[in-house]
């Protein structure tokens, strides 16, 4: 089976400075994709580069053998690799159920969007409750729910998490993790931003990690890791006992 | 009680124009972030059209015809005038700005050209219905009545296709966050058209009920254009039903200032009192704090 999404080489930034340094990365097949790494070293900039809201300067993005590399967003989403953005505060002035309405927009998405609806609500509950309230009167864990929701009304065959569980209370936290597992488990393959270790072990076993805006490890499907291999990765080796 | 009726029924009368003018202005504020001075020039635009297709010294059509279509042709000349003067721009830091010079200059070159065509000579537009009636003893045309019918039919038309339709939720989602339309897939290029284009259609059906009632200048859209843009700050943008309570109020509020203090100085005092509420309230009497729509 051809790469869901292949990326080679990709450099983009901002203006005049340069965030990715020829970044190379692919899913394996079908499965799901981890990304990690210090903060401010470009997964971001990667993730919205992928998405079109960036301008790639040079290297390609293939999506399911597509080059998508200068796609305006629309088209992008429109083959079905949907972006959810980090902290997004969507539309403060629409309600929940105005907002998934706008997810189907994609005429891809739009035959199934009842379907579609009833699968949002399934995995996140809670939305239903509070279907005709304005987004902005939502906590942040709500707006993370709507946030993947519209995702989903949005018919995704790729779908790219930017750490959805940033910022949010542990209980809540626990909650998204189960949904988005659930997700995946049901058919979505996944490329997820994501600080915590434990949760993406959990979701991947194809770990990038992202530094200085390059790829400085790639852990394959079968090879070993656990925790402390992935804490050395970001803060080096322990020599000896601290004393 | 003559009186009343008569600042009551020149209110909701000039109410009905100014808010006409307010929703599209406000349309474009909220969807672009920029503020439109072609937006007068629109109504001016709409009044010749009309003029060109319904006179018998022009083409002669009826006015059932002529009205959709003078709608439609401004509502073209919106949308290129969208795609030469602001769409090149958007994106850039000083937006904002630029486009108040870019479309207070269309208008001034729109104005002139106006005059142009048509002549600086008054016109006038057939009424939308001839006749009078008489109303508790005070005569009032059917033009007038019918503007007070229709304006609130088309207003509420629009507020349904704002609350209502997938692709006016996406003009106000535009003005909320772009980034999130793009990620839905929404062409917002597309969507900055379509908010100029049916601003400038709306303000073409103001300038058809305005030169039925009054002669047509050139100049006849300045006037009206100010006084939208009073609303829309009395009135704030957070909700399209803000500018359009705000069109009833201030027609009121001018209607008994004209009557009780003169015409002289009610621009003045109109001005006063938009002066104080932006000072008191600066984001409208019923919006919230943030640029957005319905």
């Amino acid at each position: 089976m051809a790469d869901l999404l292949e990326i080679e080489n990709l450099e983009s930034g901002y203006g005049r400075i340069r965030i990715l340094h020829g970044v190379s990365i692919a899913t394996t097949g079908n499965r799901n994709v981890g990304l990690f790494g210090p903060n401010g070293h470009g997964k971001t900039t990667l993730l919205r580069t992928i998405s079109g809201l960036i301008r790639a300067w040079s290297g390609t993005i293939r999506f399911d053998g597509t080059d998508i590399t200068r796609m305006a967003p629309r088209h992008i989403v429109e083959l079905g690799l949907i972006h959810v953005p980090q902290g997004n505060r969507l539309f403060p002035d629409l309600t929940i159920r105005e907002t998934l309405r706008l997810g189907a927009w994609p005429s891809r998405a739009r035959a199934d969007e009842a379907a579609n609806a009833d699968r949002v609500v399934a995995i996140f509950p809670k939305l239903r409750e509070r279907w005709n309230q304005q987004v902005r009167t939502l906590s942040g864990g709500e707006r993370q729910m709507v946030s993947i929701g519209v995702a989903l009304m949005s018919h995704p065959r790729l779908l790219v998490l930017d750490e959805p569980t940033l910022g949010l209370a542990p209980r809540l936290k626990d909650e998204l993790c189960a949904a988005i597992k659930r997700i995946s488990d049901e058919g979505v393959p996944l490329v997820v931003v994501e600080q915590d270790v434990e949760f993406l072990l959990d979701l991947a076993d194809h770990l990038y990690l992202v530094n200085h805006g390059e790829i400085a490890t790639e852990i394959r499907p079968g090879e070993m890791m656990n925790h402390q291999a992935i804490m050395e990765m970001y803060f080096g080796k322990q020599v000896g006992p601290l004393t | 009680m003559t009186v009343l009726v008569q600042i009551l029924l020149s209110a909701l009368f000039m109410g009905s124009l100014y808010a006409m003018m307010a929703v599209g202005l406000a349309l474009v504020w909220t969807t672009i972030g920029v503020f439109n001075f072609c937006h007068g020039v629109f109504m001016t635009l709409g009044a010749y059209v009309a003029w060109q297709f319904v006179s018998p010294d022009a083409f002669g059509l009826p006015m059932a015809v002529s009205l959709p279509l003078s709608m439609l042709v401004v509502a073209a000349f919106g949308f290129l005038l969208q795609a030469a003067v602001v769409r090149p721009f958007i994106g850039r830091g000083d937006v904002v700005l630029v486009a108040v010079i870019t479309t207070l200059a269309a208008s001034s070159a729109l104005e002139n050209g106006t005059q142009l065509v048509w002549g600086p000579r008054p016109l006038g537009l057939p009424a939308l219905i001839e006749g009078n009636v008489d109303f508790h003893g005070i005569g009032i045309s059917l033009h007038q009545v019918a503007i007070i019918v229709i304006t609130p039919i088309i207003l509420g038309a629009v507020w349904l296709f704002l609350n209502r339709m997938r692709l006016g939720l996406a003009l106000r989602a535009v003005a909320q966050n772009e980034d999130a339309c793009h990620l839905v897939g929404i062409n917002v290029t597309a969507l900055y058209a379509l908010a100029f284009g049916l601003a400038a259609a709306l303000a073409a059906l103001a300038g058809v009920f305005f030169g039925g009632f009054k002669f047509m200048s050139p100049q006849m859209g300045t006037e009206p254009l100010s006084k939208a843009l009073v609303v829309v700050i009395f009135g704030g943008v957070a909700n399209i039903s803000g500018p359009i309570m705000a069109a009833y109020i201030i027609a009121l509020f001018e209607a008994i200032s004209t009557y009780v203090i003169g015409f002289y100085w009610t621009p003045a005092l109109l001005f006063a009192v938009l002066i104080a509420v932006l000072m008191v309230k600066p984001e409208g009497l019923f919006s919230g704090r943030t640029r957005g729509l319905a």
